[in-house]
């Protein structure tokens, strides 16, 4: 075997492979092709090593090492040559403007409920959700709202089969479920659609969003109510907003409490915004009315909790923008 | 509900100026809805509290707030002459489920003219027109009490009676306002000698109005159904100061206490003689005593309030002490808090006076209770990140479209305002489809569409809620400007098919049933497919078999090998070539890489090819494609060309 014959051709050889690559590019083919554990030129010849001679050995041992350090490097530096070559060639002019690639978006009011549900999922609760087509006994007799109470017209509610099948017109139908499926301890958000019968207009539509929160347990009071919302209205607005509690009715709650937060426009001084009031009313809450807590089988004696509910959609307006409620859902909003 | 300081300060001596009693009203309860203008708070009324709706119910939990005096009206208790028959109206109510009491007076001789300056202020500041001595007594009671009271011309009346009876189909009123109005039996009026004059509870008619030639009147304060005034106000479209008292709760005893009120005032400014007449009222209406707990306050709130505190409050809200120990007190409920319901409304009247800003915030200390979220909720949410890395714009529609008579499983709505959406949709491409029209304005050519949500479906008759099925769903649309249906589908698809390589899930086929393409695993449905859109049923695809297969570390030889393939135009071939998969474990992707049209294949012919992708080196690739060439030459569709 005329080791030194093979030595030499394979040098020929790679020379001439590298002097080809240089101009189309292709380094890792060439690496594999000298390189490659089963089938590399170089390294099939370097496994041949000990069956060498000893004399052959002591000779071509450092050479083949040599051999392979030199082509390894040869590669590596033209395939660096040839990338800044490439990046320096007059052709390619980084400087002009491109049109970017297309990615898809999700919704703003699916940014602004995976917020919400991030911050409370952080404070121990569940998401729930459930039907929007709903009986009346969830969406208002289990919430405290008797026949004949004013909430219950027909003019506000979307019927579908009167008097007992509609269109959930809030997520306190929600409550009412998760109050009667499950035992306390419970901490639950609820996003979701709700429907009224409304004449759509720039502010309203039929259907619109809401998030609403419940909590029962032995032991909870108004103070971990106002705590939890202080915390949470800090998180979506920011730290330094001012809270007003205060009394306000709501039948589904007794206590009931309203909450506004400083008019962030006038600095609460009034401005069209907050129309005067130099507060801006977010949400209402209270205390899980004693009636509801008993028609969903918990025991008020022994249970307290709160709840609270807000519309998404003036906020998702707010947030991103957008003048009227009804671009926001298919009435046109596209995104570019 | 309007309240002038003017008059409030008629209840109350404050010291404060409009912008800090509008601070307090809202404190307590009562917020502030408009900007405050020539020193009139409005004040946004919510339907629980009727007492609201008047200046001295405003006034007292004002006073309670700040701790001032609160000082009611000066009532006139002294009884009139005795009926005599010349004076006496005579009352008969033929509707008594409607009317719970019908509380009356006479005043003969009186003289209607012009009312003193500070009646006239006090109702123009409230916003209402003055208009004579009696009328306007009628209404400052209103305002001042919260009960509405009505006044007739004696004279003008065909006979000396008021019947309450249900109106009949089809019997008119002309009203104060000279409207002639249509009623219905729902409706009860107040009649005479047969004729119509007043709708009950809700306007008083032209023909029997006090004007400056009346001598007698007679007066009533009414309480009425306020269910059957409300859906009548609404029915007839007439709102009005009466009506929005009438469709509260109100105390049948109220009508005495303004009574009372409004024939000292009468007597004052009109004069004349003043008989009793006939007060309908068959069931007094009894309040039971309520016991509060001292323990309570402190469950709901979380804070101690002194018992002498407690107490200081209820009672500066008229509440009467029946009874008291340690533990807590006996209540007498005040007949004007017909909103009281459960011993926490007590709790919520004691904590509003001591002001809620005082309670401390306290975070929940408890440890978070068991994870109750549903897998489907998070599982759709990964959808939805799936879908916008395909590049595929999330968009949310509304589920409300217009009746489809041919549709026998769509829900319909029964009393939808609007005849554009008075049904829910059955499928999300109903609402979603239309959205693609908005990229078009926009001269975007090219757009993926998608929406996580429900579609909803009739499955029964009757009233049972199983009988209407919420389905939940993703839907998927992509557009391309001149992009022919057959090209559309072949994006359509590999958009579905990167969305189930995304979530894992593998092996999925189309079969063709009916008139759609269904899209499965093994018999599992998870979706349909039509050219332009894919539906999936977020909650089949959880159950799908999943495995993720994405990740290698096996890095060994993988070769592919491609097949030509001739076959017959209008021929069903999926699943044959999908099979071809089953044949060795070694092979991962079988897809069609190219579909032609070539007249050298023949009549009929379309060509296709297709890339078998195995995971072995090419000389045991070789054994392999022999048996795949064997399964589709039994396919008599399928011609192999290579």
């Amino acid at each position: 075997m005329d080791i030194q014959k093979r030595v030499d051709e394979i040098n020929l050889q790679f020379n001439d492979n590298l002097k080809k690559t240089k101009l189309t590019g292709d380094f890792d083919n060439l690496y594999l092709k000298y390189f490659s554990k089963s089938s590399g030129a170089t390294t099939l010849l370097l496994k041949e090593l000990p069956k060498f001679s000893e004399e052959d050995k002591k000779k071509y041992g450092p050479l083949l090492n040599d051999i392979q350090n030199t082509q390894k490097e040869a590669i590596e530096q033209a395939k660096i040559l040839y990338q800044t070559e490439q990046i320096l060639s007059p052709l390619i002019d980084l400087t002009l403007p491109e049109k970017p690639d297309e990615t898809g978006m999700l919704h703003p009011l699916t940014h602004i409920i995976r917020e919400m549900n991030d911050f409370f999922r952080y404070y121990g609760f569940s998401v729930a959700e459930d039907r929007e087509i709903e009986t009346v006994e969830y969406n208002f007799r289990k919430l405290n709202l008797p026949e004949d109470h004013p909430a219950t017209d027909l003019q506000d509610t979307l019927f579908v089969k009167q008097p007992n099948v509609l269109l959930r017109t809030h997520t306190s139908s929600v409550e009412a479920r998760i109050l009667t499926n499950y035992k306390p301890p419970i901490r639950v958000v609820t996003p979701g659609k709700v429907y009224r019968n409304e004449t759509a207009n720039k502010s309203n539509s039929s259907f619109f969003h809401q998030y609403q929160g419940v909590v029962v347990d032995k032991g909870i009071t108004m103070q971990n109510l106002k705590a939890t919302i202080e915390t949470f209205l800090k998180f979506l607005y920011n730290t330094d907003i001012k809270i007003r509690f205060r009394y306000k009715y709501y039948p589904e709650v007794s206590p009931g409490m309203g909450v506004d937060i400083g008019c962030t426009f006038c600095g609460g001084n009034g401005c069209e915004v907050c129309r005067y009031r130099g507060w801006i009313e977010v949400l209402g809450s209270g205390m899980i009315h004693y009636n509801t807590l008993k028609m969903c089988g918990i025991d008020p004696e022994i249970y307290t909790g709160f709840a609270w509910g807000m519309g998404l959609d003036r906020l998702v307006m707010t947030k991103f923008g957008i003048p009227d409620i009804r671009k926001l859902y298919g009435g046109g909003m596209v995104y570019k | 509900m309007k309240v002038p300081l003017i008059w409030l300060k008629d209840y109350i001596d404050l010291n404060k100026n409009p912008k800090e009693i509008a601070a307090s009203f809202t404190s307590l309860g009562l917020m502030l809805d408009k900007p405050i203008e020539n020193d009139i708070l409005d004040l946004e009324h919510r339907m629980d509290r009727a007492d609201w709706l008047s200046i001295t119910g405003c006034a007292r939990d004002l006073a309670a707030f700040e701790n001032a005096k609160f000082k009611f009206p000066k009532v006139y208790k002294e009884k009139g002459k005795e009926p005599t028959k010349e004076s006496s109206v005579e009352i008969k109510v033929e509707c008594p489920d409607l009317v719970n009491r019908f509380n009356t007076r006479v005043f003969r001789n009186i003289k209607v003219k012009e009312s003193p300056q500070w009646l006239k202020e006090r109702l123009e500041a409230y916003g209402m027109p003055s208009i004579n001595n009696i009328v306007d007594i009628t209404n400052f009671v209103m305002v001042e009490l919260g009960q509405p009271m009505h006044a007739q011309d004696i004279d003008k009346m065909e006979k000396p009676e008021i019947i309450i009876r249900r109106a009949k189909n089809g019997e008119k009123v002309k009203t104060l306002l000279g409207e002639e109005v249509e009623l219905d039996p729902d409706i009860f009026v107040l009649t005479q000698n047969g004729k119509a004059s007043v709708i009950g509870g809700i306007v008083g008619g032209e023909s029997t109005g006090v004007d400056n030639s009346t001598k007698n009147i007679v007066l009533d304060a009414g309480n009425y159904n306020q269910t059957n005034v409300r859906r009548n106000s609404r029915k007839l479209k007439i709102q009005n100061e009466t009506v929005l008292r009438y469709d509260k709760y109100l105390n049948p005893e109220l009508t005495q206490i303004a009574m009372e009120r409004a024939v000292g005032l009468i007597l004052e400014l009109a004069g004349g003689d003043y008989y009793e007449n006939y007060d309908y009222y068959p069931k007094k209406k009894h309040t039971n005593p309520m016991t509060l707990r001292y323990k309570r306050i402190k469950t709901l709130s979380g804070m101690e309030i002194e018992p002498p505190k407690v107490k200081n409050i209820l009672e500066l809200l008229e509440y009467k002490i029946l009874d008291e120990d340690k533990k807590g007190l006996t209540l007498e409920i005040p007949y004007f808090r017909t909103d009281i319901e459960v011993e926490d409304d007590l709790v919520a009247d004691v904590l509003r006076i001591n002001n809620y800003e005082k309670i401390p915030v306290t975070l929940i200390s408890a440890a978070p209770p068991k994870e109750i979220t549903q897998p489907i909720y998070k599982y759709e949410e990964k959808l939805r990140d799936a879908c916008s890395k395909l590049g595929l714009h999330e968009h949310i529609t509304d589920p409300l479209v217009e009746k489809n008579d041919n549709d026998q499983k769509q829900v319909a709505l029964e009393n939808s305002q609007s005849s554009e959406k008075n049904s829910l949709r059955t499928a999300i491409y109903q609402t979603l489809a239309p959205v693609i029209d908005m990229y078009k304005k926009q001269n975007i050519l090219k757009c993926g569409l998608f929406e996580v949500g429900k579609t909803f479906e009739l499955t029964g008759k009757g009233d049972s809620i199983d009988n209407y099925s919420e389905k939940r769903v993703l839907e998927a649309i992509y557009y391309k400007e001149n992009l022919n249906p057959y090209k559309t589908s072949l994006k359509v698809k590999k958009l579905l098919g990167g969305l189930l390589k995304e979530m894992g899930v593998q092996n999925h086929y189309f079969q063709n049933e009916k008139n759609q393409t269904l899209i499965k695993q093994e018999e599992l449905l998870i979706g349909e497919l039509k050219y332009d859109s894919f539906t999936i049923f977020t909650e089949k695809l959880q159950k799908a078999e999943t495995a993720n297969t994405r990740i290698k570390y096996d890095i060994s030889a993988s070769t592919s090998e491609d097949i030509s393939l001739v076959i017959k135009v209008g021929s069903i071939v999926g699943e044959t070539i999908k099979s071809i998969k089953e044949l060795n474990s070694s092979i991962t992707e079988v897809y069609v890489i190219d579909e032609y049209q070539d007249k050298k294949l023949g009549e009929n012919k379309k060509g296709v090819t297709i890339r078998i992708e195995i995971a072995t080196d090419k000389s045991s690739a070789a054994s392999i494609k022999e048996k795949i060439l064997e399964v589709l030459s039994q396919n008599p569709d399928i011609e192999i060309r290579i």
